[in-house]
């Protein structure tokens, strides 16, 4: 491996939007919302931001393509703007890409945002893609249950577990003010809810949400002289793997290569263990998912994150708290936001700023998307400055 | 003998019991059921079906002539019988046609086969009849109409039966149409068209064929003639001569409903299960006059001539919960919920192999079987030597989901990873299944199926259905 990322790069400012239905707001709105919020917490502005990259998985009329959804809102002119795609880790990914041009020396003060306007189009809010005649048929949710019914069949674990998931992480969710589904269910309301694809029902699926976050990255010594309490990126991993898992006869759909590979990468950027994270922003787009990424993470050994989530380990209060936000499944998930969405939540975490979801004295926080569904992961470790 | 070497049966695994169709209407109906072509199946899926039951993988690259019976096609322009041919993986090097106009078009169709293969212009035809005729609601015929498809081979061995004299007449009689503005099968008042025409041209096409091979017609051991009702076949046999009891092959109307053009052929199929060696059938059918076949029996005949076996096909069966169901399944009522999509034509073309013919690659240097076809192996990642691979039809689900929000005319849709015998995964719908029998570990057989209306078109491809 070349050179580590760690302690090279500085979050010095993070802003985050509702999200939610938000019929009323515009891309352009969740834009510039997002990206002031995050400027106003660095105490800087357009002018002192180098670079930007933005993260919008689906494009469309009013903006998210090409580095003009982030120029012409911001009236951020003349400066390189780089849209990144890369499914559901696209936010993550354009953080990544925003640390690498500051390691590389290229740039001293970088914006990202992550934007996403799910609920201007029909169908849910997402488009059918891919071949068409093989695979036809599929969806994000039935994708994912393919996994799920392999890894419950494997495991011999049931739906009242992944509902627990969900419990959890809506507790969370409830206790955030920006959170799209700010309620909490019981396990009896997830396990009753209208099936969706075997074994998810409607409460063991993220919603498609609307929102933006932002966070300005830097070389830690202009941080250190802003005098903010600023995070420091300790690893920033990407991996892809195959997008055709249920092609792949070698594959056993008990967790996913791609969320392993960068984990690995990460924590060896980060020179820490997996034991040594204090909490985990992780993609819960639908409750298993949240089981097996534990396990492909490294919190718990593969089979053995459900019995985690069983014994409460994963809570606010537990030994390893996993989404403090509500994750993907009460805070929402507008796919290019919610990367940055999830640093948002780590760096909050690292001031102990959460207020009731907060933490006890967290130093370490992993934020992690994986999108494919188990193509392409990102992960990103972050520790306070101190 | 010129004759028939094997037989495939498809019958649809749908059933409309008539009673419901009794209720939606308030009207009386005979009892039994009928069989019904899911909402993915239409003529050129059944007949599919039914060829790759009739011609193994084996047999396949020595079939050299195709033919396709229906009266109701799913193409008005179109050739069926090459898209079948295709779909089965047959040689491109095939005679192929396609017969319709009419539910004596699955006779011609054999009829045609067997004068090719007597001719020498080709050595082993397959005939695919296939029908899935449209009825008005509460018409006379809704509770008639059934759906089937049969493929029999002919070739100069005839193993099943052996080709012994035909006979044909033609004369315009209106009994049955569908003009060229689509809709309902039209009829003609039935008693009318049985006693002026039916029972006119099929006697006299019967005594010509048995007359010119100097048979009586207490030598007939089976009559196997396609027929509008149970009662007009009774009538028909004693015209003939032959005992309705001993000699008529038993109506399928009552187990699957009349079913057009493959009606004659699984009638034979039926008698050839329960023929002994030296019988003398006779297949016949109607419409704008009438033709009979004479076969004799072969050595093959008997239980097994058939597969699967005619009985066990038509017990294979998913009963339809309501009317209404049928009705949505037929594309009678509601809108289709099969999302329209954008198709390319040109890549439908550069994947036929792969998606029509079902091949993948096997990779020469470590031997993974893989779909859909690469050029770098997933396994060893060699970059060479990857050769295509016909993909067996049979395999386990290795998983599945059940998915409530897909776009599909049914729901909920299931979505099965399957890994096949001998190689290859594939990720494909499920259909003709009972939402419990989608399980892990579950046996399932590919079935080619209707996928989507894109381009303004009907596209096709693979489907698991359980084993």
């Amino acid at each position: 491996m070349s050179e580590s990322i760690r302690d090279k790069v500085a979050v010095v400012g993070v802003g985050c939007t509702k999200f939610g239905d938000l019929y009323d707001s515009t891309y352009e709105d969740q834009v510039c919302d997002a990206a002031f919020a995050a400027f106003d917490d660095a105490g800087l502005g357009p002018d002192d931001v180098d670079a930007a990259y933005v993260g919008t998985y689906l494009p469309h009329s009013q903006g998210g393509k090409a580095g003009i959804s982030l120029a012409d809102p911001l009236r951020l002119y003349g400066k390189p703007i780089t849209r990144v795609e890369n499914f559901c880790a696209t936010g993550t990914d354009a953080f990544r890409n925003a640390c690498l041009s500051i390691v590389s020396g290229q740039h001293d003060v970088v914006l990202v945002v992550g934007s996403e306007k799910l609920k201007d189009r029909p169908g849910r809010g997402i488009p059918r893609i891919g071949h068409q005649l093989l695979g036809k048929g599929n969806t994000a949710p039935g994708l994912f249950a393919l996994a799920a019914n392999r890894y419950m069949h494997e495991f011999g674990v049931t739906r009242s577990t992944l509902a627990k998931v969900a419990v959890k992480n809506h507790w969370n969710g409830k206790r955030n003010a920006l959170s799209h589904l700010r309620m909490e269910v019981t396990e009896e309301q997830v396990l009753n809810a209208p099936m969706i694809a075997w074994p998810f029902g409607l409460f063991d699926c993220c919603p498609t949400t609307d929102g933006a976050a932002a966070a300005i990255v830097c070389r830690p010594e202009i941080a250190r002289k802003l005098g903010k309490d600023y995070a420091l990126v300790k690893g920033a991993a990407l991996a892809v793997a195959t997008g055709r898992p249920y092609y792949d006869p070698t594959f056993d759909y008990l967790g996913f290569r791609s969320t392993q590979a960068a984990a690995k990468a990460a924590y060896e950027q980060a020179g820490i263990a997996p034991s040594d994270v204090d909490l985990a922003e992780v993609h819960d787009c639908f409750t298993w998912t949240e089981i097996t990424n534990v396990e492909d993470l490294g919190f718990f050994p593969k089979g053995e994150g459900w019995k985690a989530v069983e014994e409460g380990k994963t809570r606010v209060d537990g030994s390893i708290p996993i989404n403090p936000s509500g994750g993907l499944k009460s805070f929402g998930h507008p796919i290019g936001a919610s990367g940055v969405r999830m640093i948002y939540e780590c760096v909050k975490q690292l001031r102990g700023q959460c207020g009731e979801r907060q933490v006890k004295d967290p130093e370490i926080a992993l934020a992690h998307n994986v999108g494919g569904p188990g193509a392409v992961s990102c992960v990103v470790v972050l520790g306070g400055a101190s | 003998m010129v004759g028939i070497s094997s037989i495939g049966v498809h019958v649809p695994r749908s059933r409309l019991d008539r009673a419901l169709v009794g209720k939606a209407w308030g009207r009386k109906q005979p009892p039994g059921e009928k069989a019904v072509a899911h909402f993915d199946e239409d003529a050129l899926t059944m007949a599919v079906s039914a060829v790759l039951r009739c011609v193994d993988d084996a047999q396949a690259p020595t079939i050299d002539g195709l033919f396709f019976a229906s009266t109701s096609s799913p193409y008005r322009e179109k050739q069926v019988a090459s898209f079948v041919a295709t779909a089965c993986d047959l040689p491109r090097e095939i005679l192929t046609a396609d017969f319709c106009g009419s539910v004596r078009a699955g006779v011609s169709a054999l009829s045609a086969a067997i004068r090719a293969v007597q001719s020498g212009a080709a050595k082993r035809v397959v005939v695919a009849v296939a029908d899935c005729r449209p009825a008005e609601p509460d018409g006379d015929l809704e509770g008639v109409l059934g759906d089937a498809a049969i493929a029999v081979l002919v070739d100069a061995q005839g193993r099943l039966a052996a080709f012994d004299g035909g006979a044909a007449v033609a004369e315009e009689f209106t009994f049955q149409w569908r003009t060229d503005q689509g809709g309902p099968v039209q009829s003609q008042d039935a008693r009318f068209s049985a006693t002026h025409a039916y029972l006119r041209d099929l006697p006299e096409v019967i005594g010509r064929v048995l007359n010119e091979r100097g048979l009586g017609t207490e030598q007939v051991a089976a009559l196997a003639v396609g027929h509008p009702d149970a009662r007009t076949a009774q009538d028909l046999a004693k015209a003939v001569g032959v005992d309705p009891k001993t000699g008529l092959v038993p109506s399928l109307s009552g187990a699957i409903g009349v079913t057009g053009s493959p009606d004659p052929l699984l009638l034979l199929a039926s008698a050839l299960e329960r023929a002994k060696p030296g019988d003398a059938i006779v297949v016949g059918a109607f419409g704008e006059g009438a033709e009979a076949l004479l076969f004799a029996a072969g050595e093959a005949a008997g239980p097994g001539a058939c597969r699967p076996a005619l009985q066990a096909a038509i017990d294979d069966k998913l009963p339809l919960p309501t009317y209404e169901k049928y009705l949505k399944y037929r594309r009678i009522l509601g809108q289709d919920d099969t999302p329209v999509e954008f198709v390319s034509n040109v890549a439908e073309h550069r994947e036929m192999q792969q998606d029509t013919r079902l091949y993948g690659t096997r990779c020469s240097a470590c031997g993974l079987v893989q779909y859909p076809q690469a050029r770098v192996c997933l396994g060893c990642h060699a970059r060479a030597g990857l050769e295509p691979a016909k993909l067996r039809k049979r395999g386990t689900i290795f998983t599945y989901t059940m998915d409530h929000l897909a776009a599909n005319l049914d729901h909920p849709m299931g979505m099965a990873v399957v890994d096949l015998d001998g190689g290859g995964r594939v990720y494909v719908q499920t259909t003709d299944a009972s939402p419990e029998s989608i399980r892990i570990g579950a046996p399932v057989e590919l079935t080619f199926r209707r996928l989507h209306a894109g381009g303004e078109n009907y596209n096709y491809y693979w489907k698991a259905r359980p084993a």
